[in-house]
């Protein structure tokens, strides 16, 4: 089993991407790691690209 | 060019207050012109975005449209020359975080915005239960009938704000006044003093307004002198590229913090319970798994209010949206009601469902100025139906529900209710 998942967080609006539970309203199967999100990804909260995200820990 | 009858509904405040006309004359927009020019009589021309695409699509750019160039709400040509004649050719009453665009924007967003993250959020969860159960059980004293807005709705968001912010309880019913003549200021029941006309309702605004500066000063040297855990002492203390804030961005952030920190929640609330009273069906649907239920509820409570009406953006070149050619200079309006109803985004969209999945409701705005008070709005909302509805076994509307009459922020000013409470 994965371990280690990290969650990545929107600097503009405070939105979260859990890689254990991806985003599959947004196609993003669960345990997909914030790597293989796709360089186009934008946030669903606020629009800001992903180069606009950082890990947090929480 | 939209027909006038349509024009003058959009900036109605009686029609935001019966919401039919208004989700009417939405309705016919998406439909026949969903971006199209408005001159309503006395107000300069404006385009009404109507589509949920196209309020994201100019949200997300925010060098292309500024909040900051016109007022951020539709105002008639009278009141923006007023205001611009007292404020030395601003068009703002205020200079908050909502007047702002970058790079100030970004500086002032990041001073409070930790504060209102969920994971700080969160911490606040144990308090804010404590806050919400005393309301419950107030609303179980009150022994079947209450008028769930102004008994419950206004006063709830209101106190955990005002905590969060730093305001003692005592002052929270003048706060409350003076939120609801800022947003009332059109309607009879809310404003100061039942403007006659446009002049006097301005002159009340300002009298408004300046009633908060004089509070917030005192606050800034009380906090200056004895820097609490609150977010006042940030905004007292704080600093943009090493500087204090300056006085009107200073008293602007505590108007902001201390008006839209609660009404629009409060709105929120006394929506849904009256949508719930209303359909029985969903409250029993919503009861039966809460859990599962509880964020979609949320969404759609959110969705259903929608109680920020409109936003305004400002182009600051020639531009292309939805094939139109928007000129440099030109206003626009956001609606987000409108987006909130998008036929193309939404299954029924006239239809309150607690269930509802996918929800990509715009209540909350898009881009840079997005809410930066959805995390707590959201929490607040959930802890409060934790406490209130395993409790709750009858409802009905005990008489006619009356929204505030305003074209920016409107909600629900009065829900009377009939109940029967554990
Ligand atoms: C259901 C409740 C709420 C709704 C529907 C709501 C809605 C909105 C909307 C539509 C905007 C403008 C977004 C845009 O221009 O794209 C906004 C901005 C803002 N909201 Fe909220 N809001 C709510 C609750 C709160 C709360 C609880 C706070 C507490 C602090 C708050 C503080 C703010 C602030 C400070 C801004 C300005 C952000 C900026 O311009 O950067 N709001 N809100
Ligand atoms: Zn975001």
């Amino acid at each position: 089993m994965a371990t280690g998942f990290k969650t990545w967080q929107c600097e503009n609006c405070g939105f979260l991407y859990e890689e254990e539970f991806g985003l599959p309203a947004e196609g993003i199967a669960p345990g997909t790691r914030w790597e293989d999100v796709a360089d186009d990804f934008i946030c669903p909260n606020c629009g800001f690209a992903k180069s606009q995200f950082s890990m947090i820990e929480v | 060019m939209i027909p006038q009858q349509i024009a003058h509904t959009i900036v109605d405040p009686k029609a935001y207050a019966a919401e039919k006309p208004v989700d009417d004359a939405f309705t016919w927009l998406r439909r026949e012109m969903p971006l199209a020019v408005a001159q309503p009589d006395g107000f300069d021309p404006f385009w009404v975005v109507t589509r949920h695409r196209d309020i994201l699509e100019v949200e997300r750019q925010n060098e292309l449209f500024h909040n900051g160039d016109r007022s951020t709400v539709v105002t008639s040509k009278t009141a923006d020359e007023k205001v611009r004649s007292m404020m030395g050719g601003s068009p703002h009453l205020v200079r908050s975080l909502v007047q702002m665009d970058n790079p100030d924007h970004g500086y002032y967003r990041r001073l409070t915005q930790p504060y209102f993250l969920p994971q700080n959020i969160r911490k606040l969860e144990p308090r804010i239960r404590e806050i919400a159960k005393s309301f419950v059980n107030r609303m179980a004293e009150k022994g079947g009938r209450c008028d769930f807005a102004r008994d419950i709705a206004f006063l709830y968001p209101l106190h955990v704000i005002m905590e969060i912010l730093g305001v003692p309880e005592v002052d929270e019913p003048m706060m409350l006044r003076l939120t609801q003549e800022l947003f009332g200021s059109a309607d009879a029941e809310m404003s100061r003093s039942a403007p006659a006309d446009e002049n006097e309702g301005l002159a009340a605004l300002m009298a408004t307004i300046a009633d908060f500066v004089a509070y917030f000063n005192k606050m800034t040297e009380d906090r200056r002198a004895h820097p609490r855990d609150d977010v006042a002492s940030v905004i007292a203390n704080g600093t943009v590229n090493g500087q204090p804030l300056g006085q009107l961005e200073a008293m602007s952030y505590y108007i902001i913090v201390a008006t839209a920190g609660h009404d629009t929640t409060s709105n929120t609330t006394a929506g849904a319970l009256w949508a719930l009273a209303e359909n029985p069906g969903q409250l029993a649907l919503l009861k039966k798994d809460m859990p599962a239920c509880m964020p979609l509820f949320i969404e759609e409570s959110i969705r259903w209010v929608t109680p920020v009406k409109h936003f305004m953006r400002t182009a600051t070149a020639d531009a292309t949206l939805a094939g139109h050619k928007i000129a440099k200079g030109d206003w626009l309006m956001l609606s987000y009601p409108s987006g909130n109803r998008d036929e193309d985004v939404f299954d029924d969209p006239f239809a309150f469902k607690v269930d509802r999945t996918p929800n990509r409701q715009v209540a909350f705005g898009y881009g840079a100025h997005v809410c930066l008070g959805q995390h707590l709005a959201r929490m607040e909302m959930r802890i409060l139906w934790e406490e209130l509805l395993p409790r709750l076994h009858e409802l009905e509307l005990a008489g006619e529900p009356r929204r505030m009459e305003a074209a920016f922020v409107c909600g629900p000013k009065s829900v009377p209710v009939r109940y029967r409470m554990q």
